[in-house]
């Protein structure tokens, strides 16, 4: 039993944070914002050249586990880093993974791990669940190829992404009938509309689809059999969104604390007041659970432990709760300063607030919780 | 990161287990000879004061090997040793504190339950101010005269000794001037009034000294060396055993499940009840951050480091939890939740009547609020890891002031 980071770990943290201070400084993060693509390549390509990927080494990866991408990942919320690593890695690269298809693996995988591809995922329509009753977006066989039709919402850097793997129905409703096939993003037929969202950072596109080919051997895996795979990807990004937030906490509660140590008020330092100390204790005590939380559920993923897909769920809802109320409270204490464009402490709780709702919610997770513990699948 | 258990602590596990399901009593101890009979049985298993050096009876046993005990006997339900404060708290106090004749006269007796100790610290004007106390001991001779009064006192009916905080120097700043004795509590001068607490039970006492003469070679420690005698104390009330709650909370959780599939709602079973779902989700969820946090601070122990202030995250976030879990229960059971007697076996904690008014869902939440009072408030933890963790300057004490002043004026 040993619940702290290997030497190895620790210093994959080290580089990480080394790597993104320098070449992702406030000053870039903020220049992104009005970027139209919304990230740097070039930083893109050397981070991922690194060695920072999961994957086999046979693909180029390091082979990192979900430990290693939480501790990248929550590195990225404290900066927070405006970039395709989520979408490329967590959302197109673990789903490619589980869906256990050596072809797509040769294919996509050796580009990723050169940082020459990033790729994204898109899942969400017109109703805004992540169930597989929400996947309506129709997928017809048309001699050897898939003819899609429909629409997807806030697709992560869809506006950028080479490739675009597509949660598709190609059969019956329900679990059964649902595909996942690639789109490189200058399809015939595809419109990417770039979304307006808070979080600037963050960039997501809506894709209409309007009978866009793609060709059969897109396909991943066997068709109408994507379910379990996406399940496999969303509990990655549940617990990567977790570490994400995780990451723009522990700023916003650092940040915080800092500033109750210089700013004075009534003759006093306002961290002397229990009014703010007692804020910032109890934002202390969220940000060391949401840390337990997190990379509890990235070992448990690791290890294919019983309880791996109700940890994941315990790490989304739990850690959803612990960063609204740090990087809310993180403004409070800070008073009017914090509710400037000008002071950086927005951009950690609208990096926050970006992954509240994504890859399920906090009740959607609640929910899937009970289940898991209903069917017995708890820690053994 | 590898939070797999051991084969050695799963076969540990197996070998708690096995001994529990042959030991535990048929009838659940009542009076003062069966649980002395229950807290030797444990001592005879090895179960007590497992961490301590061999030489004062313990086993020298690995924290993990603590927790899976702890663990187990929530897990089976198993009634509670007789003599908790003397062996979480005074024992480790002597043996990190005491005297050599101090530790071989008490420690093992402490662990055989033949002495049973209170922890007599808290007074009525001194709580959260636990260093404004006013009980004194005064020097007379090779003697101490005791006289105050010392109040939330738990188990000082039953208890043969106590651990007592008293003044010794009324001209040192309050910090500066407590001493730590042990007294024994059958003697003259020393009364014990019983209080009922919100739950209707009587755990708690006041208690009364009126020239009570205590041996000088009862001094635990230095002189005046009482306050920082009680910080180590009270962070062992702090850190520990947070698995043991854990588990207490996922035995009450999987009866809750059973009393919902019972318990109807609107005309369904209230599992099927979305309100209910998301509560139960909620409580899950909250009990697991729990147990994953139990063990991070577990696996650091399994290392050596010892917990510092840190010990407050953990008991800030167990006591307020419980507090918020019990709630959703009591949400959950709705007027069933406030039945401390006579619910139907189907809606009960326990259906197993044999636990009384200790086994309604009633008392459990009733508890839970003592919880974020007793070994140091919540408010109080806050200030520890605002100022102790976070690094936040100390807040402004009139208190502190008045220090200053008298330093300042040479005194």
């Amino acid at each position: 039993m040993d619940f702290d980071f290997t030497e190895d770990q620790v210093m994959l943290r080290g580089l990480v944070r080394e790597f993104l201070t320098e070449q992702a400084p406030v000053a870039h993060v903020r220049a992104m914002m009005d970027d139209e693509r919304g990230y740097d390549p070039d930083i893109y390509r050397r981070f991922v050249q690194l060695g920072m990927l999961p994957f086999p080494e046979e693909y180029g990866g390091a082979g990192l586990g979900m430990v290693e991408q939480a501790i990248i990942l929550e590195e990225m919320g404290r900066i927070p880093y405006p970039g395709p690593y989520f979408a490329t890695v967590i959302l197109a690269g673990s789903a490619i993974m589980a869906s256990g298809d050596e072809q797509a693996m040769a294919r996509y995988l050796p580009d990723v791990c050169n940082g020459d591809l990033t790729m994204t995922l898109a899942f969400l329509e017109d109703s805004i669940g992540w169930g597989p009753g929400e996947i309506a977006l129709a997928a017809k066989k048309d001699g050897d190829a898939y003819v899609l039709n429909g629409i997807k919402r806030f697709v992560p850097f869809g506006h950028t992404a080479d490739v675009i793997l597509v949660a598709a129905r190609t059969g019956s409703s329900g679990a059964k009938g649902i595909s996942l096939i690639a789109v490189p993003r200058d399809a015939a037929g595809l419109r990417i509309d770039k979304d307006v969202i808070s979080d600037l950072t963050e960039k997501s596109a809506t894709l209409h689809f309007d009978k866009v080919r793609a060709p059969a051997e897109n396909l991943l895996g066997a068709e109408g059999g994507a379910w379990p795979a996406l399940e496999t990807m969303l509990q990655h990004a549940a617990v990567g969104a977790s570490a994400e937030m995780l990451g723009a906490s522990r700023k916003s509660l650092e940040m915080s604390t800092d500033y109750a140590k210089v700013r004075k008020q009534f003759g006093q330092f306002i961290g002397q007041f229990q009014a703010v100390k007692h804020k910032l204790s109890e934002m202390l005590v969220a940000v060391e659970n949401a840390h337990a939380a997190t990379y509890y559920a990235a070992w448990a993923l690791d290890a294919d432990a019983p309880d791996a897909a109700l940890a994941a769920s315990v790490a989304k809802s739990f850690v959803n709760g612990a960063s609204r109320k740090v990087c809310g409270e993180a403004i409070q204490v800070h008073g009017g300063i914090g509710f400037t464009w000008e002071y950086d402490l927005h951009l950690y709780f609208k990096r926050a607030k970006y992954f509240e709702p994504m890859y399920g919610d906090l009740e959607e997770h609640r929910e899937r919780v009970l289940q898991e513990v209903l069917a017995g699948h708890i820690s053994g | 990161m590898d939070l797999n258990y051991t084969a050695e602590d799963k076969a540990f596990r197996q070998q708690v287990r096995r001994w529990l399901e042959e030991n535990i009593p048929k009838k659940r101890p009542e009076t003062l000879d069966e649980r002395r009979a229950w807290h030797r049985k444990l001592y005879e298993a090895g179960y007590l004061g497992m961490g301590w050096p061999k030489e004062y009876g313990g086993q020298e046993a690995r924290p993990m090997e603590q927790a899976i005990v702890g663990e187990e006997l929530a897990r089976a339900n198993a009634p509670v040793s007789l003599n908790g404060l003397g062996i979480g708290i005074v024992a480790p106090t002597l043996i990190h504190h005491g005297t050599e004749h101090q530790k071989r006269n008490h420690v093992s007796k402490i662990l055989t339950a033949e002495e049973l100790w209170c922890q007599l610290y808290s007074e009525p004007n001194s709580g959260s101010d636990l260093a404004s106390l006013q009980c004194r001991a005064d020097v007379d001779g090779d003697e101490f005269v005791i006289n105050g009064q010392k109040i939330w006192t738990s188990g000082a009916v039953i208890a043969d000794w106590g651990i007592l905080l008293a003044r010794t120097d009324r001209s040192a700043p309050k910090h500066q001037g407590i001493s730590c004795l042990m007294l024994d509590m059958h003697q003259p001068g020393v009364e014990v009034r019983p209080l009922k607490q919100i739950s209707g039970s009587s755990e708690f006492c006041e208690v009364f000294f009126t020239n009570v003469r205590v041996n000088a070679d009862n001094l635990i420690g230095e002189m005046n060396a009482g306050w920082r005698i009680a910080q180590t104390t009270l962070s062992y009330e702090r850190g520990g055993n947070v698995l043991s709650r854990v588990v207490r909370l996922q035995e009450m959780y999987d009866r809750m499940i059973a009393v919902c599939k019972a318990l109807k709602r609107n005309g369904k079973p209230a599992i099927e009840d979305p309100n209910v779902r998301q509560k139960l989700g909620e409580i899950y969820a909250e009990i697991e951050v729990l147990r994953y946090s139990a063990l991070r601070l577990l696996s650091r122990l399994e290392k050596g480091q010892r917990p510092g202030p840190e010990a407050s995250i953990s008991k800030l976030h167990y006591s307020e939890l419980d507090k918020h879990v019990q709630e959703l229960f009591l949400d959950i059971l709705g007027p069933y939740g406030l039945q401390t007697g006579g619910l139907p076996p189907e809606y009960a904690l326990h259906a197993d009547s044999d636990f009384g008014e200790a086994g309604s869902w009633a008392y459990s939440f009733f508890w839970s609020r003592a919880g974020t009072i007793y070994a140091g408030s919540s408010e109080i933890q806050k200030n520890i890891l605002g100022e102790r963790v976070l690094g936040l300057p100390k807040e402004v004490r009139e208190d502190r002031i008045a220090l200053a002043q008298k330093a300042a004026a040479g005194d």
